[in-house]
């Protein structure tokens, strides 16, 4: 398995370089910016399966209650944070580009800002609470809670506005309206998003470890 | 110490007596209904919590008033303009009052005895009852006196007064669980409204709109709805979650 | 309804260990105890207050186990938490509200709600008969800690944690908590910790925290 992510390296940069010079430009957008395709959404997929992963170790903390499920809860949520600002961000410029302004009031623009905001609103409570196990504890809590009211986050925004949002991969049809090098661009950099925040996770998660045994190391002496 | 009806007497019988639970003669809605009565109770004797809330709802209506009311709104905006500031004051009117329900406890040191003796989720559903009563007195004062003040023509009151009523108690159960996790946190006051803006916001948008609609004049069906379903969501969740969030 | 009286409650504890952001204030810590007095003992800091918390419910330990049992039953929930008696330090009552109707409050909460008159019998049993209509507020520390100890055998637990239970008491108040040891040790399990030895009157069994830690 290690040998995996050395893998990593070489094949997101072939992901890269095949996202800008392989695919032609989609039709109906201006100039190249449908290349943000590549990177957008994956890194959208990515800050919301985050909090799929940060919800799955929660309930796993509150079941056995071991430090290392609220470590990688914790870790995945920085890291939601982290590649749902990319998502805002990139779609931003894209939004500048085909609109001309950075931000449209789009109810799936919004939905990831507030996404954002519970990420943040997540590790605020951790930074508020110094003992390890009520802070482990209150925060799956808190993740949990908000699993629960968040497809009401992501489906009542919709309703406020008509979305401005470029038709989504998957369409009402059901068929994949992309020619088949931006197929193959498109999910390749998927996948790799997906294994880059992975790999992100098992390091992150792996330094929280770390930092615990290090302080009770400490404290011993 | 007395001996119960039954039991083998102590001297006859070298073995220790058996433990017999006392019998219950309160069901969990009487419990949760003990704390819900107690809280008031001392609500009653201090009148903080409503103090804190009814001074803040006054302040944010006045000020609001005096910025917008002298000019008028645009009568296309009117409606939307003033649910959406109606419900942001509601939003902080709860921020303000909901929390102190968990946080007294803690502070006055009282939590742990709260704790020995009955389960979270009871002791949860016993604030949220308080705290949903505590709001909607807010509301009935605080709404018509936005109302005037604001000269805002609401055609149906009887419509608006449902999308409180619902959306009302959502606020109240969310804010309520999120009161018992910052009751054990540092700076309670400004985590509370970070930590619970995020969930609220959907409730926000689907109450102030259903509150729009109801200042027309019609039934708002569709939001109400979506509200119902949160207020359920939130209940399940926060029932299930309650000794997470409060035990240690 | 015989053979009920037979079995004793039994309280268990398994490889507890407890920390704090820090090393474990107690690890491995295990003991079984069904009748009699167990005096927990050990400096200030020492982790008693922690232990007697875990042992009631109170707190979870970072890892390991406690269960309370009848006979082969393990007790859980209400009747645990019923079962098992507390009063510590940190317990603190309803300043606003009398003695009586801190009681009946918590008699109510915990859904076995008493007659008044009952429970101002157990406040006359602590000597705080004059007291029945005056605010916690208004009461001394002694007088707090006795309706500590009327908290903890609240509802006739067969199990009785006391944590610090002489605090703040006068001679007749020392008298009361000794009365109370003496008669619960009988027909069933005290568990008594302080850092007063003189508070442990003859214990059947000891446990001593600290370094030199465990029995």
């Amino acid at each position: 398995m290690k040998f995996l992510k050395w893998l990593l390296l070489p094949y997101m940069a072939a992901v890269i370089v095949g996202a800008f010079l392989w695919p032609a430009p989609a039709q109906g957008f201006i100039g190249e910016s449908s290349r943000i395709v590549f990177f957008h959404v994956p890194c959208a997929w990515t800050g919301a399966l985050a909090f799929l992963v940060a919800a799955g170790y929660s309930v796993a903390y509150l079941a056995r209650r071991r430090p290392e499920h609220d470590d990688v809860a914790a870790a995945a949520v920085r890291l939601g944070l982290l590649f749902a600002v990319l998502a805002l961000v990139t779609g931003s410029l894209f939004a500048k580009i085909m609109w001309g302004s950075y931000w449209n009031w789009d109810p799936r623009e919004s939905s990831f800002l507030l996404l954002i905001f519970l990420y943040a609103a997540y590790l605020f409570l951790r930074a508020a609470v110094e003992d390890p196990e009520r802070r482990a504890r209150m925060s799956a809590a808190y993740a949990l809670f908000a699993a629960v009211l968040m497809p009401f986050l992501f489906f009542v925004a919709p309703r406020v506005t008509a979305s401005l949002h470029p038709q989504t991969v998957i369409n009402p049809q059901g068929k994949i309206l992309m020619d088949a090098p931006t197929k193959a661009v498109f999910f390749g950099a998927l996948i790799g998003f997906t294994a880059l925040f992975f790999w992100m996770l098992s390091l992150e998660s792996r330094a929280a470890r770390f930092d615990r045994a290090a302080v009770s190391r400490l404290s011993e002496r | 110490m007395s001996k119960r009806k039954g039991e083998i007497d102590a001297a006859s019988n070298p073995s220790p007596t058996a433990y017999r639970l006392p019998p219950s003669r309160a069901g969990a809605l009487a419990r949760a209904w003990a704390i819900c009565a107690k809280d008031a109770a001392q609500e009653l004797r201090r009148r903080v919590a409503a103090a804190s809330i009814f001074f803040f709802a006054a302040t944010a209506v006045t000020l609001v008033s005096f910025a917008v009311g002298p000019f008028g709104l645009p009568t296309e905006a009117r409606d939307r303009v003033s649910s959406a500031l109606l419900w942001i004051i509601l939003f902080f009117c709860a921020a303000t009052g909901l929390p102190r329900a968990f946080v007294r406890e803690e502070e006055t040191g009282t939590a742990l005895a709260l704790r020995k003796v009955a389960p979270s989720s009871l002791t949860l559903a016993g604030k949220t009852l308080f705290n949903y009563v505590l709001f909607l007195a807010i509301t009935a004062v605080t709404v018509p006196a936005f109302a005037v003040l604001l000269e805002w023509r609401l055609e149906s009151p009887g419509a608006l007064a449902t999308v409180l009523v619902l959306g009302g108690y959502g606020l109240s159960v969310v804010s309520t669980f999120l009161a018992a996790l910052v009751a054990r946190a540092s700076q309670k006051n400004v985590l509370f409204v970070v930590i619970s803006f995020p969930l609220l916001l959907p409730l926000l948008l689907s109450a102030i709109s259903a509150t729009i609609e109801a200042a027309g004049g019609a039934l708002p069906a569709t939001a109400l709805r979506v509200i119902v379903a949160y207020d359920g969501a939130a209940t399940c969740a926060a029932y299930l979650l309650a000794s997470a969030a409060w035990e240690d | 309804m015989f053979r009920d009286s037979v079995l004793a409650t039994i309280l268990e504890a398994r490889e507890l260990t407890k920390a704090f952001a820090g090393p474990p204030l107690f690890s491995g810590l295990s003991f079984r105890a069904e009748s009699g007095l167990l005096a927990v003992e050990g400096r200030n800091g020492s982790g008693k207050t922690t232990l007697l918390k875990i042992l009631a419910a109170l707190m979870r330990p970072s890892s390991g186990s406690v269960s309370v049992r009848r006979g082969d039953e393990e007790l859980s929930g209400d009747t645990r938490r019923l079962a098992v008696g507390w009063a510590g330090p940190d317990l603190a009552f309803y300043e606003d509200f009398t003695a009586v109707e801190n009681l009946r409050f918590l008699s109510r909460a915990g859904g076995r709600p008493g007659a008044d008159g009952q429970l101002a019998r157990r406040l006359e049993d602590v000597g705080l008969a004059e007291a029945l209509d005056r605010r916690v507020g208004a009461f001394s520390t002694g007088m707090k800690q006795r309706l500590k100890i009327v908290f903890s055998l609240l509802f006739d637990p067969p199990v009785l944690l006391l944590d610090e239970p002489m605090i703040g008491l006068d001679p007749d108040g020392r008298a009361i908590v000794e009365r109370v040891v003496a008669e619960k040790r009988r027909e069933g399990l005290v568990v008594l910790a302080s850092n007063d030895p003189r508070d442990f009157l003859e214990p059947d069994q000891e446990i001593v925290l600290g370094r030199a830690s465990r029995r």
